[in-house]
């Protein structure tokens, strides 16, 4: 089908905002499974030991690049983080027991009563007082964020992971990185 | 008409004496001449040393950004597997959790 000339540019103009729009929709689902993470840098100087990862798309692109296929853990890697846009994580570990603020487990928590957010698992040991939530983000019939908080006497972590996760692949990581073989079927 | 026309020409194309030191001058800017062309020699001569130079700095620069793109390359991936490691543990944590809970409550003291 031939487009008379003088109707080409409208034509460019509408499918370019089109473009547009369908990518600011997708970039917004994104930064939706992506949370605001707090500024923890006054725990920094508490903890004894502290791990901040940051990882955007360009620089997992970048990770994935080094990683050897031929190394078991490196390849169960990059299983895992295709489709995954984003990981961020902080960690802190410190001498004495609960010794970081409450108020910013709960501001984390708090975004994920969002809508979008599930709730996947949720661990509380009386006993070693730990606290572990794992949470889900859905959208539509697929998950496109992950979270878990993971409060301990002595140590505190947030992992947040963005963009297609899926669940298979991290049960794939199991012998890799200390995840035991994951059984998720009902069993009585 | 012609013997007109030719005068004026006659008049204006004779024969005219140069001015005074007009063929030393001449000369002089004759000799000159090879002199000028003798400036280029030194940098026709280093021209190729400053292209071998230029290739050197381009290549090194090449590899020192190699280099820096190989070192945020690592980095990026001990940082990737250094995250899927923590994932693991709390993931793990968690697991053991569900695991306790879904035992018979003899004790009782995890809840998932």
């Amino acid at each position: 089908m031939r487009v008379p000339e003088d109707m080409r540019t409208p034509i460019t103009s509408l499918l370019a905002l089109v473009i547009l729009a369908v990518l600011a929709q997708q970039a917004a689902l994104a930064g939706d499974a992506k949370l605001a993470l707090p500024n923890f840098q006054a725990l920094e100087s508490k903890a004894s030991e502290t791990v901040s990862i940051t990882l955007d798309s360009s620089l997992i692109a970048l990770a994935a690049r080094w990683l050897d296929s031929d190394k078991p853990e490196d390849a169960a890697a990059r299983r895992a983080i295709a489709g995954i846009t984003g990981i961020y994580v902080r960690s802190f570990t410190f001498d004495s027991d609960f010794a970081y603020p409450q108020a910013d487990v709960d501001s984390v928590r708090k975004q994920l009563s969002a809508p979008g957010w599930q709730q996947l698992v949720q661990v509380h040991s009386r006993k070693e007082h730990n606290d572990v939530d794992v949470y889900i983000r859905v959208d539509g019939n697929k998950a496109n964020g992950l979270a878990i908080i993971a409060s301990e006497p002595r140590e505190f972590t947030i992992v947040n992971i963005v963009g297609a996760v899926d669940l298979q692949k991290l049960h794939e990581l199991e012998g890799h990185f200390g995840i035991p073989p994951l059984d998720l079927t009902n069993k009585k | 008409m012609s013997s007109d026309l030719d005068k004026p020409l006659r008049e204006a194309l004779r024969a005219v004496e140069p001015p005074t030191g007009f063929a030393e001058r001449l000369a002089a800017r004759i000799e000159r001449e090879p002199l000028r062309r003798r400036d280029w020699r030194p940098a026709r001569r280093w021209a190729p040393q400053a292209l071998a130079a230029s290739v050197l700095v381009a290549a090194l620069g090449m590899y020192g950004w190699q280099l820096q793109r190989e070192r945020q390359g690592l980095e990026a991936r001990q940082q990737l597997l250094e995250a899927l490691r923590v994932t693991g543990q709390k993931l793990d944590l968690a697991y053991r959790g569900v695991k306790d809970a879904a035992r018979p409550a003899t004790a009782g003291d995890a809840g998932a």
